[in-house]
């Protein structure tokens, strides 16, 4: 899976590209609008993760280039402009998720992989870790192939934690996640809490392993070791 | 108004120096005659007191003993002797001697010649000078008219002019130097203010990017770095103070944006929004951490509150008055939403008040000293309702904290 980061911002983009390639994609950068639009004419993306504000030019442009010339690309907007008419805009032109900066790049991470999932399989595959199944079509969940019933927020968790396995994940990137950025309090932090003991209990009462691990004071983290 | 009473007081001095001249001409000739009065006496030394013209009345009486050395003139009216109505005279009283005995002469004049000279003078100028008036009035109301013109001109086109727009102001060209100085001037201001507030505008859109860039590195930095293996918990708590500071900086950052793009009126666009539908659908982003907070939400809807407004500005003042009232309440609390066509009310349980009310919409006026608290949510809030046109207040009404927004 080849990504290719359209981000000015050098330090930034090396972040995420270290991140991602973590996760097993296969990264490239382009600093400038003409390194992206001269990348985007010559090699195949699975997906482009655009920086709309560049010193030579407008993420716009690329953007629609890219949909003209390859139209199976995966798009996904970060920006620091968090208007709604940026949004509407960046969605009309054909992008498939718009992110505003700061992000947290797990969350970065599971959308970059539902966007490819989407694309590649159309969100009719299944998702299988260990002895975890979830049916993403039905939204239904299997531990060794029995149901669990999960709430959507308990699903939604669980997708994110195994979009990002192995992957320390703050509580707050969890709580945003599932609530969106407008619930910051002292309570998401407390509701996430309570969402994981859930989850993590209806996994081990269908004879899953517990993979849920808190790491002190800064989060959780799904993972097989 | 200056001119009518100049106009009234030169017509009254007018009429008393025209009325002055005329009595002294009468009484110099009144005095001539009494010196001609006075030679006959003195060559005949005798009068024959018959004389039948009224005009040149020459009346003369004796005065036994009664002699007073003096000349007076008086006005007098004597009856008309066909018309019965008195006329006007002038009359010159004084004592003489007539063949040794004392007598004395008044000699009159009719007045009602000069009265009618007076009355005709005084209209013909209090005519004239009306008539100079009222075409002086008009006159200078039509040039005035005509010179101003230019002027009120631009002044609507001034009062029309529309800073958030692109279009410049252009005021009216005229032979006047001065309205033209002004319209250039104008025209110059006008052209800044267009030009500050797209700078402003630029400003704000930049300044977020530049900002939020930074804080964005910070945060996938600090994720990254909590990825490895080997982090003590003196470590985890460094990094997570520098995760929330740059956090909550970049939340400040939003906030202090949006504030001022409200005041910059940034936000354009105009819809009826039904803010009660509105407020029951955000409310259900709410049902989580409502529930977990086990807080009782009250609804009585009586009717929609309806307002033309930008779409965008109803969702944070709803999202912000409905966060509000969770965040300041607690466990097992109450939320009260009250809606009709003229208001909406979201009260809360929650501690009393420790500030001054009157400042609770102020920026960074915070009730809890909790970090997770921005003090900018309410301060939103208020400039949205400002900038809408809306009414915003609050009340304590025990033990509900209960915020209305009204028209």
């Amino acid at each position: 899976m080849k990504i290719l980061v359209v981000e000015d911002e050098k330090g930034l983009a090396e972040s995420i590209t270290d991140y991602l390639s973590r996760e097993g994609f296969i990264c490239e950068v382009a600093n400038t609008f003409w390194q992206a639009d001269e990348k985007i004419s010559l090699y195949q993306y699975d997906c482009t993760i655009v920086d709309l504000t560049l010193p030579d030019g407008d993420g716009f442009d690329i953007i629609q280039t890219l949909k003209k010339i390859a139209a199976t690309t995966g798009i996904i907007i970060i920006s620091a402009r968090n208007t709604l008419e940026d949004k509407i805009k960046g969605l009309e032109i054909g992008s498939d998720d718009y992110m505003t900066k700061p992000f947290h790049l797990s969350e970065l991470n599971a959308r970059v992989k539902s966007l490819i999932r989407r694309r590649h399989f159309g969100g009719n595959n299944d998702m299988i870790w260990k002895e975890i199944t979830v049916q993403l079509a039905a939204r239904k969940v299997f531990i060794r192939d029995t149901e669990t019933m999960l709430s959507r927020k308990e699903y939604d968790l669980l997708l994110y934690f195994l979009s990002n396995i192995d992957v320390a994940l703050t509580k707050e990137s969890i709580a945003e996640h599932l609530w969106g950025d407008n619930m910051d309090s002292a309570d998401s932090l407390d509701m996430v809490y309570s969402h994981i003991k859930n989850l993590r209990r209806k996994i081990v009462e269908k004879g899953g392993k517990d993979y849920i691990q808190s790491i002190y004071g800064i989060g959780y983290k799904f993972t097989a070791s | 108004m200056a001119s009518l009473v100049i106009y009234l007081a030169v017509g009254i001095t007018f009429y008393w120096i025209i009325k002055f001249m005329i009595y002294e001409e009468v009484e110099s000739r009144l005095v001539v005659e009494k010196r001609d009065f006075e030679t006959y006496v003195r060559a005949n030394d005798t009068w024959s007191n018959n004389s039948y013209f009224v005009e040149n009345k020459i009346e003369v009486q004796p005065v036994f003993g009664r002699f007073k050395n003096e000349t007076v003139f008086t006005d007098t009216l004597i009856s008309n002797r066909y018309e019965e109505s008195p006329d006007p005279f002038r009359q010159l009283t004084f004592y003489t001697l007539i063949g040794g005995s004392p007598y004395r002469v008044a000699i009159r004049k009719s007045m009602i010649q000069s009265y009618k000279l007076i009355e005709a003078i005084s209209a013909a100028m209090i005519a004239f000078l009306g008539l100079l008036l009222v075409s002086t009035f008009l006159f200078h109301r039509s040039l005035s008219g005509k010179l101003w013109q230019p002027f009120y001109d631009s002044l609507a086109r001034i009062k029309d002019f529309d800073w958030t727009k692109n279009k410049p102001l252009e005021t009216v060209r005229s032979e006047i130097t001065e309205f033209n100085e002004l319209g250039d001037v104008m025209e110059k201001m006008a052209s800044k203010m267009q030009h500050d507030y797209r700078s402003l505008r630029e400003f704000t859109e930049n300044a977020s990017h530049e900002i939020q860039t930074p804080l964005a590195l910070i945060n996938a930095r600090v994720e990254q770095f909590i990825q490895s293996k080997d982090l003590g918990e003196s470590h985890t708590y460094w990094i997570e103070e520098i995760y929330h500071a740059a956090r909550r900086m970049s939340r400040l950052n939003q906030g202090l944006l949006l504030l001022a793009k409200i005041e910059n009126q940034q936000f354009t666009e105009q819809e009826n929004v039904d803010l009660s539908a509105l407020v029951l659908n955000k409310l259900k982003d709410f049902e989580d951490i409502i529930q977990h907070k086990e807080i009782k939400v009250c609804i009585d809807e009586q009717g929609s509150f309806r307002k033309i407004m930008s779409p965008a500005l109803g969702e944070i003042l709803v999202t912000n008055l409905i966060n509000n009232a969770i965040r300041h309440n607690y466990t097992g609390g109450e939320l009260r939403i009250s809606t009709n066509k003229d208001h909406i009310e979201v009260s809360n349980t929650g501690a009393a008040l420790k500030s001054d009310p009157e400042r609770l919409f102020e920026r960074f006026k915070k009730e809890s000293t909790g970090a997770e608290s921005l003090g900018l949510g309410l301060a939103i809030v208020k400039q949205i309702c400002d900038s809408c046109e809306l009414h915003i207040s609050y009340q304590y009404q025990e033990p509900m904290h209960v915020i209305k927004v009204a028209k």
